[in-house]
Formats: structure tokens, sequence, C-alpha cells
């Protein structure tokens, strides 16, 4: 990588490394709001648009201590993590928060927010989580009015249509530039390792949209074309509410694999879908929210005619992918229903792959280590029949 | 695993009758393909009423896996479940139903090729006649409305479902509260519609107009059923009890999905009598009661007797639960036979899994006080986490406001490895000295 790449890389891995320092400094700069909004479905959009600065809740580097008392232990380290980040005060740099998800443990894990800080404005909405019913558009829309109204109350001035479609504009250009990138990855080009690739999407959920589009518009100015040589290509699935660890992605790669495409939340999830621009601004967060599931399947939502194994599939298809590491977050219940389809329709292609679980603590490098490596050398031994 | 010396328990004789009762209903959903009828699959709230009231066989996903786990049965379906894929970690109901449908598909395949005699058809888990249709209305649990998506997927993606979609009552508003509130009520009028568009599904896959005055009817059975039920349980609150959380726990298939009849009525009315008998003799549910407990989480089938056994030999009597007592039509002033569908449509949304923290606490720092308990067992049910999300807190509440200790234990819902005996013995007795010492405490000072 070159010098100057890695310079302008240098803003948005500090921001990914410590997105708490990084919404103190906002704060001082600006004197603004900060939301707090959790995974996977609150649209930062209307954040914005109220003038404050939506954060997508990221899970900390510390070991979780105050908080092991206040949900068991058997919740998924996101959770557990934001418990613990509550109890201990970490998440007073929020003025306020905003919920959309249907994870139940994640309404546990903000239930122990609303505990620790009573105080602080929570709103929590609940969108439909099953699509394909003739009343979820017109209920969705509703939910969506709701949050926008919400949220002009936490500003203190409504959220203005005017406003809303800026906001609007500002994130799809962010989401497109990011688009862009990922494209370049499933097309060939090997310029970004895993860890960098989380950097770029970490930081835009943490950022302000526009100065992240600054940063990223010169990082993409001085990314190269890098050909993929021979290392296997894998695809990362999985991974819902928050990034997996660096030293995970950069133990993958360090076993002489290449990440080629991903749908995790802290990658494709996140980016894959833009809000239409060319109708109302409350129609149009309503049709992302529906028509994100169509781009990229979630497993927290039910919609027949999605399927995330085809998706899945396709992608494999897209991005020349090997193999696959399903990466869970150990106790996510969603994925934890549906990883036998992904698991059947692999199997039924052919295609190898490896589940790794994942946990708030320790990542077990040597144990990855040694399963990518029997993973590689699978494909490599399996590459050899065929050619 | 150390046992308990001696069988204090009293339970309610009505409840041999009421196991036939279960058994039978049971029978009927084995048989319902050879009588011809159209089975439906459900999962969550009691939406029965309905169904009865359309002719069909309904089969409650969780009230399987529970049946199952209560006759240690469990094991084949959940292996068959792991097989397929699905990790231990995943709710132990999810994990058994879908492991029956992965063996019910199976044997449907086998007999839509003519094989028979496979050996899961031996197997209890699989004698499930498969659905015609699905109908999922969960609520307070995201687990709940997947686990029915893949079903819907294990079964080929073929067949209809119904989704009735119960949104959590956050409680956030300045007016939120329980029964109160404009989050209450506009939540209630918007499940009363998904209702009646239920009913409108169910008339399609039957193809026969909806029989009303059957609904009317099954909820003036249930109405008065459970008024029967609330009546004996606040006798309860006498001291020593004359029956306890495990006798409440005997009766729940019956409240929540078997048939509404007279029958069901003349259940509960006879659940009473006995209750009311105990009273004026004197009889308590536990022999020698020193001690009342509150038990919160949901229940562990599979150690159910167990159970029973171990707290009474401690002489304490469990004399309610969250489970039991705010759950199952639990609100009966609410139902009105005569317009059926609003009372229902509450009472979808009253699940105890679904409610914030706040209104949670309130229900149970409530029954602490009404039932006059010493202490609070929490069942920290491992897969489930849709019980266990308040229970911290909700501890913690309970000492600071009543000065009410707790204990915690593992286990499960429907699978026994997660049940640590030693652990709660170990962590029982020393909450037993405890109240033991308080209690002198409070006598010498
Ligand atoms: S990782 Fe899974 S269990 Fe955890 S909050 Fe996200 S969806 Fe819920
Ligand atoms: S997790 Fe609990 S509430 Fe949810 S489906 Fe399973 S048993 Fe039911």
């Amino acid at each position: 990588m070159s010098e100057t790449l890695a310079a302008a890389l240098a803003p948005l891995a500090e921001v990914a490394e410590d997105p708490d320092a990084y919404v103190v400094r906002w704060k001082e700069r600006t004197g603004g709001k900060v939301v707090g909004a959790f995974p996977m479905s609150f649209p930062g959009e209307i954040a914005h648009a109220a003038g404050a600065l939506p954060v997508v809740i990221q899970e900390n580097r510390e070991p979780d201590t105050h908080g092991r008392n206040l949900l068991a232990e058997f919740y998924c380290g996101y959770t557990r993590n934001i418990a613990d980040s509550a109890a201990k005060g970490n998440l007073d740099i929020y003025d306020g928060f905003f919920l959309a998800d249907h994870c139940i443990q994640l309404l546990g894990a903000v239930d122990v927010v609303r505990f620790e800080s009573p105080e602080k404005p929570m709103y929590f909405g609940h969108l439909p989580t099953s699509l394909g019913d003739s009343w979820t558009p017109e209920d969705a829309r509703k939910m969506m009015r709701s949050f926008v109204d919400e949220m002009g109350e936490f500003a203190g001035a409504p959220v203005t249509p005017e406003a809303l479609a800026h906001s609007i504009a500002v994130f799809n250009e962010n989401r497109r530039l990011l688009r862009e990138i990922f494209e370049a990855r499933r097309s060939g080009n090997a310029q970004f390792t895993a860890e960098q690739m989380q950097v770029l999407v970490k930081s835009s959920m943490v950022m302000d949209k526009a100065e992240h589009t600054r940063l990223l518009r010169r990082v993409i100015a001085e990314a190269a074309e890098v050909p993929r040589d021979d290392r296997v290509r894998l695809y990362l699935s999985g991974h819902f509410s928050h990034a997996p660890k660096p030293e995970l992605l950069r133990a993958i790669e360090d076993c002489g694999a290449l990440v080629v495409d991903d749908d995790l939340f802290t990658g494709m999830r996140y980016i894959s879908t833009d809000v239409p621009e060319d109708v109302d601004a409350v129609d149009a967060l309503r049709d992302w929210y529906l028509q994100r599931d169509v781009n990229l399947p979630c497993a927290t939502l039910v919609q027949h005619e999605a399927d995330w194994e085809d998706y899945l599939l396709n992608s494999i298809d897209r991005s020349g992918a090997q193999g696959v590491i399903v990466l869970l977050v150990k106790f996510c219940e969603p994925h934890m229903l549906y990883y036998p389809e992904l698991r059947k329709a692999l199997d039924e292609r052919g295609v190898p792959h490896l589940l790794i679980e994942t946990e708030h603590e320790g990542v077990p490098e040597e144990n990855v280590r040694t399963r990518v490596e029997a993973l590689v050398e699978r494909i490599r031994r399996n590459q050899l029949v065929r050619s | 695993m150390s046992t308990p010396v001696m069988d204090k328990t009293r339970r309610l004789e009505v409840n041999k009758a009421g196991s036939k009762m279960i058994s039978d209903y049971w029978d009927g959903v084995f048989n319902a393909r050879e009588r011809g009828d159209q089975v439906v699959w459900y999962n969550g709230q009691a939406l029965n009423p309905i169904f009865q009231a359309a002719g069909l066989v309904w089969c409650h996903g969780e009230a399987f896996s529970a049946r199952l786990a209560a006759q240690h049965l469990e094991v084949p379906a959940q292996q068959a479940g792991e097989e397929y894929g699905y990790l231990g970690e995943l709710c132990s109901y999810s994990r058994t139903h879908l492991g029956c449908a992965v063996l019910t598909q199976k044997s449907r395949q086998g007999e839509a090729t003519g094989i028979v005699g496979m050996p899961e058809q031996e197997q209890l888990a699989s004698k499930l006649p498969a659905p015609d249709f699905f109908v999922n209305a969960y609520s307070g649990c995201s687990t709940g409305q997947q686990w029915d998506d893949i079903s819907f997927r294990v079964f080929g993606k073929e067949l209809p479902m119904f989704n009735v979609s119960l949104p959590f009552l956050w409680g956030n508003k300045p007016d939120s509260g329980y029964l109160v509130g404009e989050e209450w009520e506009q939540t209630s009028l918007h499940v009363e519609d998904q209702l009646y568009k239920l009913i409108d599904f169910i008339e399609h896959q039957t193809g026969r107009p909806f029989d009303w005055d059957a609904l009317r009817q099954n909820m003036a059975y249930i109405k008065r059923a459970s008024e029967l039920r609330r009546e004996a349980m606040a006798l309860c609150a006498l001291t020593p009890a004359p029956a306890t959380f495990w006798d409440w726990i005997s009766s729940i298939a019956h409240i929540n999905f078997l048939p509404a009849s007279q029958e069901l009525v003349d259940f509960f009315a006879a659940v009473k009598a006995e209750v009311e008998r105990r009273v004026a003799e004197g009889i308590s549910g536990v022999q020698n009661e020193r001690y009342r407990l509150y038990f919160d989480g949901i229940m562990n089938w599979n150690k159910l007797g167990w159970l029973a056994k171990k707290f009474a030999a401690h002489d304490v009597a469990v004399i309610a639960g969250r489970y039991t007592h705010h759950a199952f039509w639990q609100e009966p002033h609410m139902i009105d036979p005569e317009n059926p569908i609003p009372g229902m449509a509450k009472h979808y949304l009253l699940c105890p899994t679904n409610h914030g923290t706040k209104t949670i606490q309130n229900l149970v720092l409530g029954d602490c006080e009404k039932y006059g308990v010493d202490g609070i067992v929490f069942h920290s049910t491992r897969t489930c986490r849709a019980f266990t999300n308040p229970q911290q807190l909700v501890a913690k509440a309970a000492q600071r406001d009543l000065g009410i200790p707790s204990i915690f234990f593992e286990g499960d819902v429907a699978d026994a490895s997660f049940y640590k005996d030693e652990i709660l013995e170990s962590r029982l007795v020393a909450m037993l000295e405890g109240i033991d010492s308080r209690r002198s405490r409070d006598v010498t000072g």
C-alpha cells in the first residue's frame, strides 16, 4: 500500500479504533447533539436531518465487567457489551437513543441502558418485521413518520421535508462511494484487506457523513488497481449488529486467503440500499427499509420471497469466492435459525465453508488459524483435483 | 446429583383428570389426517378459539416441544434438529419443534414415495401431522417469528402462512402502563385489525364461512374457565397456600390450548372446588410450609416433577410465578363473548415477555406483596432470552424496594443438559438460611 493511501486511511482508522473519542470531539467542535442508534434498522438520515450526529453504537474493546450482572452470560457479545457500557457510563456521551430493531436480546440490552440512564430520551419503534403482508408498507410508513416526529421532539424543532431530503442525498452519496469500493473488490481488485474494508464502513457508521465522504474521496483517489493473486478467495458471511474483531480478519487473511466479498453488517449489509430521492422523504425511508431485505436478505426479518442463501450463492458467483466463512455472533438467535438453510445451500452447491462463532472477549486466534488453514488447504486440494 | 429425600408435595388431585384431557387432545391431533381434518401449526399466542370455530385441528409448536420435554421424549427431535444444523444455544422449543418438522417432513416424503415403516414413525416426535398452513402470532420474542419462517422453509416453501404482528409494549410514553395509555390502546387496535384479517385468511384456507357464533361461544367458555382459575389462584395468597405454582403449571395446557368447552369450565370449577376444600380443611400444597417463594422464568419442562419435589423437600411453597400468573387469559374481565376480538387482541399483547422491564417489575413486585413471598427464584432459562431479559433488573428492584432476596439457577425450557442441580441446591439452601436469620433478627430485634 502506498504511503499516501495509508495516510488517507489513517483518520478513518483512528475513528474506527476509538469511536467515542470522535463523538466527544464532534460535540466539542459543534456543540450539537449525538443520537446513539442501535443496529441494524434505524435510518440515521432522520437524526442527521434534525441537526444531530447519528452514531451506530459500536461494541467497544474493553472487557465486560460492571455489566456482567445486568444481562445473563448467554447473550450475544454485542448486547452484553452494551449493558456493560451502560453500567460504566460509557454511553453518557449520547444525548438520546433510537432503536428500530426486532431482536429480543437487543431489546433486553437497551432496557438496561434505559435503567442505567433513565433521564435520557430513549425511543423504540417497532418496524414491521414480517415484510410480505399487504399492510406492511403502510405500517412501516407510519413508523417512519413517528420516528421523524419523535426526532423533532428530541431536537426541539420539527424535522422539515427539505432537511430530510438533503440528508438522504448526503447518506446516499456516502453509501454509493462505499459500494464502489466493494464492487471493485468483488470484481478483482485486491487493494484493501478485510480489516481496511471494515475501517471504511465502521468509520462511516460513526462520523459525520459529509466529513466521511470527503475523507473517503481521498482514499478512493489514492487507491490503485491491485490484481488478485493466487491466494484462496473467501467470502465472509453473517456477523450481525457489530464488527468482527480486526484480529480475526487478520488471522483469516494470514492463512493465505483473501476476502473478496461479504454480507456482514459492518460491510455490505450496512450500505446495500439507498433511500429513493424522487419521492416523499417518509415514503422513501419506508421503501429503503423494505428494499434492504430484498437487496440483502436479513435473518431478523421475515419475507418468503427473499432468500439469504440465494443471495449468498449469487454473490459467490459474482466475486469468484472459493469458500465461505460464516461468522456467527455466538448466541445470535436469528442467525442460528437461518444457518442450516445457508449450510444446506452451500453443501448442495459443493461450496466449502466453515462456521466460526465469535464472542466479545477473546478471539481464539490459534484455533481460528488452524481451522481456516484446513479450509484453505481443502480448497487448494479441490482446485488441484479439478485442474 | 442430590435427591430430595421425601416427597412433601401435595399436588391437586384434579390434575390427574387434567392429564387425560391433555393426552386426549394430542391423540386427536395425531389422528387428524385419518379424520380428514385440516391442520394448522401455530406459535405464540392462544389463537386456538379461532381455529376451533373454523373447524381446524391446531398444533402449538411450543406446547408440543414442552410436552416432549415433560415426557422426556425430546431427544430424537433435538438430534434431528442438530443434524440439520441447529446449534445447541438456539431456543430449545424452536430447535425441538424444528427437529419435529424435519422428521415430519421426512415421513411425509416417505408417504408420498410409498415408503412406510420408517423408524422415526415410531417416535412421538414424528407423529405430528404436517400442517396445511401456518399462523404465527408471537409476542415478546423475535425468535418465535423467525422460527415459523424457518418451518415454512423446512416444508419446502410451499405452505401458506399468516403472520400476526404483536408489537412489544416498550412503555416509554408518559401515560404508558399496564393496560393503560395510548401505546396500549393503539397497539390493541392494530392487533384487532390483524385478527379480522386472520379470519379472512382462514376462511380462504378452509373454503368455509367463519362461524362467529362458535367463536363467541368459545370465548364465553374461556372467560368462565379463566375466572375460575384466577379465583382459585387468588386463594393461594392464604398461609399456608392450598396449592402451588406447580399445580398452575399442570393446568397451563388447558387454559392455553385445549378446546374451549363445558368440559374445560368444569375442569377449572373442579380445580377451584378442590382448592376451596383444602382451605376449609387446612390442607396445604406443601407439607409443613415454612417459606414462600416466587418463581420467575419460563418453565423447565424436563424437571417439572423434580423441581416440585425439590422445593417441597426444603419446606418451600412456590406460590406464584410470572409465567403462570401473567399469561393465559389472565384478565378475563377484558373478554366480551358478544364482541370477542378486542379482548382477544389485548390478551395476545399481554404475554409476560412482551413488556419493557418497568412493567414487568411492577407486575412481579406486586405479586410478591400480594402473595407474601420471602424470596424470588429466577430460572435463568438458558435459551430463552425473552424471559431472561429483565431478570437481573427485577431482582435488584425486589431487593431495593421490598427487601426481598433472590437466587438464580440455570436450566432450560426443553433441554435438560443446562440444568445444574448442585447450583440450585446450594443457592436455595443459602437463601433459606438468610431468610431464617432475618426472621430471627426480626423476632429478637
Ligand atoms: S448479534 Fe444477533 S442477537 Fe445480537 S443484537 Fe444482533 S441480531 Fe440480536
Ligand atoms: S426464546 Fe423463549 S419466548 Fe422465544 S420462542 Fe423460544 S421459548 Fe418462546
